[in-house]
């Protein structure tokens, strides 16, 4: 089991790193555990995790600056995981670099979910990304900028598009509201999420077979927005 | 009165002699058609005038002055002050007693009358303090108003209010910078348990008198008076919020064990007989039982979360973050994460397209439309239907969110958005009875109101939220429409 994804574990709570220890073992990862910050950035440096699942609630140091310190000298990909009603930490920890996030209590499906996108897009950074996502019917061709449902071309406007694009391309994982802005819009842009609600859905009517009830696009509430392709 | 101030002591007396002189030039003119008394009598008349005018000094003068032009002008010999008839002497002697006696009498009713003149506006301005004060809470409030008042009353250059204890403020009017010299006349704002603070006044000229520093006194002991009051209703409104919230602790304790136990025992026992190997690995009961762990898990997650809420609605922390959101995106993800749940219910949203963007907390709406349906899920039967409608109406939206569940008795439409509120048995149906009330809580931080009607054949709860934040009631949105 060399070859098994490595996934360093920071949180101390005792009973929560027993049990995605037990779930993640269970699924053939190599699991290590760190129950504060510091320990947690001295494994990360030594161990060179495949992935790290972060809790936000440390006793020696804030989770988003845990994040922060990581993605000084790391591109490894991080899950935060914290409880319900501090969106503004976890949005502080994505727009720090976290890749994604899980509220407590989780379900193992989401926790698998999050650990697998987490890994694909690691992979995808060093050069294997794929140019045709596909979600449902739904075909996106970034490289040919086409869009289609079955056979039938969803014409889109630029700004439309751009949005999509980004979605698409990192999909399966949360993109936070300013980051959306930033890079669809403009940095300047980064707090008119009026913008991002109007352009979304005029996308989810193009897109969507029921823009009231989402199966692609999907909110994120208080966070942003993730796009759901096909495994 | 303050007119009269204008008019010097100086000049009354110099309009007194001149009056008396113009008196004596006319009486002079007519001297040989008037008899002797006559005259006398006639003289008296600008001296009760002289009196009632310009005050008793004036009047005394005036009438010793009267006494030397009658014997100087009207008695022979003329043009001295020689007497040479007794009747003469006579007449004198009672001229000058008569209009001394005048004089003073006139004086003093006049002294009198500006007396109860001054204590009937020295009355007036307290009371017109102390309506203005009455029911004031706020300490500024009462510095500003006792302030205006001095200032109204005593015409200062600057008056400083200096409020110490419990949160110490300064409050000054002209509101520019303090003049830099002693203040004219300090009152202390005093009660009885000490001192509140203290009124600084300044005004050179004209100087203070007795009478405006009583004044003062006056205002500065209302002035006490009302900052006392409102210290007083602070603490009691402190002590019973303390009260409110030490009882809602122990409304919320009992209902919460028993609200946890009842997920907890399903958990507990669906774990403890999946562990004991009495429950066979191929028996139908086991999904059942790993169902129910999973389920009350979720529950239990559900309690938490709505205890968190009530508490921060009840300690008033729960400021919503508003942003312009699209209401439809907020129902529809509501009714996406509701799906399983409303399976049996058939739900119908009618919302129109052209409802513009809403300045909401897209996390606390969406909390709301959660409780109202699954209160709405709850109490209606399977298969009725639950409808959402949402309409502008001036510069607000109105949302409705009716089913066909019971109805509720008029009497409790209100009170079912109480905390812990339950119109049936606490075992019929589960949940924490505080879904309405922390709806309630964020729809009133929204600046909305929440409230619930019966319908022919059902509920309906209404609520409005404002469609206008920061003084915009839609942001203009930069849109492009051309296809690549």
């Amino acid at each position: 089991m060399s070859n098994a994804p490595h996934i360093l574990v920071i949180d101390d709570e005792p009973q929560i790193q027993r049990a995605i220890r037990t779930i993640l073992t269970e699924k053939g990862f190599k699991v290590t555990t760190a129950s504060r910050g510091e320990e947690g950035l001295t494994l990360a440096a030594t161990n060179e995790p495949d992935l790290i699942i972060l809790d936000l609630g440390l006793p020696d140091m804030d989770g988003v600056e845990v994040c922060t310190r990581l993605r000084e000298w790391s591109q490894c990909p991080i899950i935060i995981l914290s409880v319900r009603d501090s969106e503004r930490d976890k949005v502080a920890a994505l727009d720090k670099g976290a890749d994604d996030y899980l509220t407590k209590p989780f379900g193992i499906e989401e926790l698998l979910a999050r650990v697998r996108v987490g890994l694909r897009h690691s992979a995808s950074r060093q050069g294997t990304q794929s140019k045709v996502i596909q979600a449902g019917s739904l075909m996106i061709d970034l490289a040919w900028h086409s869009v289609k449902r079955g056979d039938e071309d969803i014409k889109l406007t630029a700004t439309e598009y751009k949005l999509l694009a980004y979605l698409a391309a990192n999909h399966g994982r949360v993109l936070t509201h300013q980051s959306i802005l930033t890079n669809v819009w403009d940095p300047a842009d980064a707090n008119h999420t009026e913008y991002l609600r109007v352009y979304m859905r005029q996308l989810r009517k193009k897109l969507e077979v029921d823009p009231e009830r989402p199966q692609f696009i999907i909110t994120e509430p208080g966070i942003g927005y993730r796009f759901i392709a096909n495994e | 009165m303050r007119s009269s101030t204008f008019i010097s002591n100086t000049s009354k007396y110099l309009l007194a002699f001149g009056f008396i002189a113009l008196v004596t030039g006319f009486l002079f003119t007519l001297r040989d058609a008037l008899d002797t008394t006559l005259v006398a009598l006639l003289y008296l008349i600008p001296l009760g005038l002289i009196t009632a005018y310009w005050g008793l000094g004036p009047g005394i003068t005036s009438a010793l002055a009267t006494f030397l032009t009658f014997n100087y002008f009207f008695i022979k010999p003329y043009y001295n002050f020689a007497v040479h008839r007794p009747t003469d002497v006579v007449i004198l002697v009672v001229f000058l007693i008569v209009a001394i006696v005048i004089s003073q009498l006139v004086g003093r009713m006049q002294a009198s009358l500006a007396a109860a003149t001054a204590r009937e506006r020295e009355a007036t301005q307290l009371y017109e303090l102390s309506t203005a004060l009455a029911g004031l809470q706020d300490g500024h409030t009462i510095a500003e108003i006792l302030a205006k008042q001095i200032q109204d009353v005593s015409r200062g250059e600057a008056v400083e209010l200096n409020i110490t204890g419990g949160q110490p403020f300064v409050f000054r009017l002209p509101e520019t910078s303090p003049l830099n010299r002693p203040p004219e006349w300090v009152v202390l704002i005093q009660v009885a348990r000490g001192v509140l603070g203290e009124i600084r006044f300044w005004r050179a000229a004209p100087a203070l008198t007795s009478s405006e520093k009583r004044l003062l006194q006056t205002f500065a002991s209302q002035g006490a008076l009302a900052l006392e009051r409102a210290r007083l209703a602070q603490a009691e409104s402190r002590a019973r919020v303390l009260e409110e919230s030490d009882r809602l602790k122990s409304v919320i304790l009992s209902s919460v064990s028993h609200e946890l136990r009842t997920p907890l025992s399903t958990i507990k026992a669906a774990a403890s007989s999946l562990r004991s190997n009495d429950v066979h690995w191929d028996s139908a009961a086991r999904p059942e039982l790993i169902a129910a762990i999973d389920d009350e898990a979720d529950h239990l997650n559900m309690l938490v979360g709505n205890l968190l809420d009530m508490s921060r609605i009840e300690s008033g922390v729960l400021k919503p973050k508003r942003e312009w959101n699209i209401l439809p995106e907020i129902i529809g993800s509501v009714l996406a994460r509701m799906k399983h749940l409303a399976e049996e219910h058939c739900i119908e949203v009618d919302v129109p397209e052209s409802l513009p963007l809403m300045p909401v907390d897209y996390v606390q709406i969406e909390q709301v439309f959660t409780n109202l349906m699954s209160n709405s899920v709850k109490y209606a039967p399977e298969k009725s239907v639950i409808r959402v409608q949402a309409f502008v109406e001036g510069d607000t939206a109105h949302v409705i969110v009716s089913n066909q569940g019971p109805q509720v008795p008029q009497e409790h439409l209100e009170r079912i958005f109480d905390k812990f509120f339950r119109l049936t048995d606490a075992d019929r149906v589960t949940g924490t009875g505080l879904g309405l009330s922390i709806c309630k809580g964020i729809i009133e931080a929204h600046g909305g109101r929440l409230w619930a009607e019966n319908m022919h054949n059902g509920l309906a709860f209404n609520f409005t939220l404002p469609l206008v934040w920061e003084g915009i009631s839609s942001p203009i949105l930069p849109m492009d429409t051309e296809t690549e």
